[in-house]
């Protein structure tokens, strides 16, 4: 009994096939789902998603949205995702490091609240490659 | 020439009816067909003809007409395939939107009850109001970015009459060096578009107008692009953006609500011959969800998640609309300018004909001339 698991951004299916096992970051922590989870509905942080196909682990970065488990079927709509291989290792710590000088750079509310969302995306995608090489 | 042109304005003004204005008139007339825009020399039969004498120079402009037509031709059918691309685009965007709304639907459902109490749903006494206003990159495409100035233009008024406050967030190179030229119109940001606008820069601008509500510096966020009705016509659209009505309504200026449920894609096609475009309506299914359906967190916690994608959708589909508007427009104009190059080569080289067979028998008469006088 496998899983099958779609992933959706607003102009393009990211994943759509079968897997053995996910861990997804959710608001409340991260939740593994095997198959035969109880079909539960969640919204998904600014993190990691983890999947697995046959003993092995792909990574993936996500920027924020909603999960949708089912019978056996997992449907996960975010703002957008990336792959760890497809992300490049030298651009995306170049972002982190602009996010945070731009953190520390930031005054008024809004200013705040756009530097920790962008410096939050820029992180996840760091730790994607980590993942990655580990 | 300059004295010419200016009786030419003189001419064209309503007068009173006055004799010798009338006799004025008539006689100006037909010089104004002729030295319409010619610099020199032969009159020309056809009224908008420019002339020039010399074959020489004929034949350089000729070449040039044709160039012309070339490039045009090429960046019309260059239109045309990227129209398609786009409308790949938003096909490839609808499983996301229909799961979308799938999920608000159900989730509406079970709240029904309940008092949500959203911060992107809020609604406020407005004081500011941010416009997001989509034009092109590039220009040669006919009225497009005008249009969309005008209608932008236009809600500035509107607003200013109402004694609002309001400040812009500009995406596209058009629209962007519009305003800078204007320092008397409040721009929050300038924001470049792409060739295919992707996910990454609607969220860049859906990130602005949500920081830009939740922090409360404004309490209403408008999106004004150009809805695709056709590929001669398009409309510039004003979508109130933020605050979303927790269904998911699509809310025009208006007040006229469509139900997010609802939507409309189009379709290029062939219909005998041309290229058309279709827009077909479509209703997403939306079926009782499992009620043993488990909310993880807070319901209005899964909600606040939601909205949010939800914002960044309606912002691509604003931006993806835009620019296939904006190639329908480049691809009329250009077809419309290769139609007139046509014409012009045309009337060109039968110009050019005539002088070069006036210059023969010139010539003829000139040799024949001369062979009389010998004998």
């Amino acid at each position: 009994m496998t899983l099958n698991l779609c992933v959706l951004t607003p102009n393009r299916i990211v994943w759509d096939s079968e897997v053995k096992e996910i861990i997804l970051s959710t608001n409340s922590g991260q939740i593994g789902v095997l198959p035969n989870h109880a079909p539960i509905a969640t919204a998904v942080d600014i993190g990691i998603l983890r999947i697995r196909l046959n003993d092995q682990w792909v990574t993936m970065a996500l920027m924020g949205g909603f999960a949708r488990i089912g019978n056996n079927k997992i449907t996960i709509l975010v703002n957008d995702a990336e792959k760890s291989s497809d992300i490049d290792p030298e651009e995306a710590q170049q972002t982190l490091e602009i996010a945070e000088a731009n953190l520390s750079k930031a005054e008024g509310k809004r200013q705040l609240i756009e530097a920790n969302l962008s410096l939050r995306r820029a992180r996840t995608r760091v730790e994607a490659i980590n993942m990655l090489s580990q | 020439m300059s004295c010419s042109n200016l009786t030419m304005l003189v001419s064209s003004k309503p007068s009173i009816s006055d004799a010798s204005n009338l006799s004025f008139r008539s006689v100006l007339n037909p010089f104004q067909l002729l030295s319409q825009n010619s610099p020199s020399c032969s009159p020309s039969r056809s009224s908008v003809t420019p002339v020039q004498c010399g074959l020489r120079e004929l034949r350089t402009r000729i070449e040039s007409v044709k160039n012309t037509q070339k490039i045009t031709e090429a960046m019309k059918l260059v239109a045309a395939a990227k129209v398609r691309r786009a409308q790949e685009a938003v096909v490839n965007g609808r499983p996301f939107s229909e799961t979308l709304v799938e999920v608000l639907y159900n989730i509406n459902e079970q709240l029904q009850t309940e008092d949500i109490d959203v911060p992107l749903t809020k609604v406020r006494p407005v004081k500011k109001v941010a416009l997001v206003v989509c034009t092109g990159d590039r220009g040669l495409c006919g009225g497009f970015n005008n249009n969309i100035i005008k209608k932008a233009e236009k809600r500035i008024a509107e607003l200013k009459d109402l004694g609002l406050d309001y400040t812009i967030i500009s995406v596209g190179k058009k629209g962007n060096s519009y305003f800078l030229r204007r320092p008397y119109i409040p721009v929050d940001r300038f924001l470049e578009g792409g060739t295919l606008p992707t996910a990454k820069e609607a969220q860049a601008i859906a990130d602005d107008a949500f920081s830009l509500f939740i922090s409360e510096e404004v309490d209403k966020v408008e999106l004004l692009y150009t809805k695709f009705v056709s590929l001669v016509k398009s409309d510039p659209v004003i979508h109130t953006l933020l605050p979303l009505s927790p269904k998911g309504e699509i809310c025009d200026i208006n007040g006229n609500c469509v139900d997010a449920a609802d939507d409309e894609f189009f379709r290029l096609t062939t219909k005998e011959g041309k290229l058309t475009v279709e827009r077909d309506s479509v209703r997403t299914k939306t079926e009782d969800y499992s009620p043993i359906l488990e909310f993880e967190q807070d319901p209005v916690q899964i909600l606040d998640a939601l909205l949010p994608l939800y914002l960044n959708s309606q912002v691509l589909r604003a931006l993806q609309e835009s620019l296939a508007s904006e190639l329908a427009a480049r691809m009329s104009a250009m077809s419309s300018a290769t139609d007139n190059a046509v014409e012009l080569k045309k009337n060109l080289s039968i110009i050019y004909n005539r002088e070069r067979q006036a210059k023969i028998t010139g010539e003829i008469l000139e040799i024949v001339a001369g062979a009389n006088a010998l004998q």
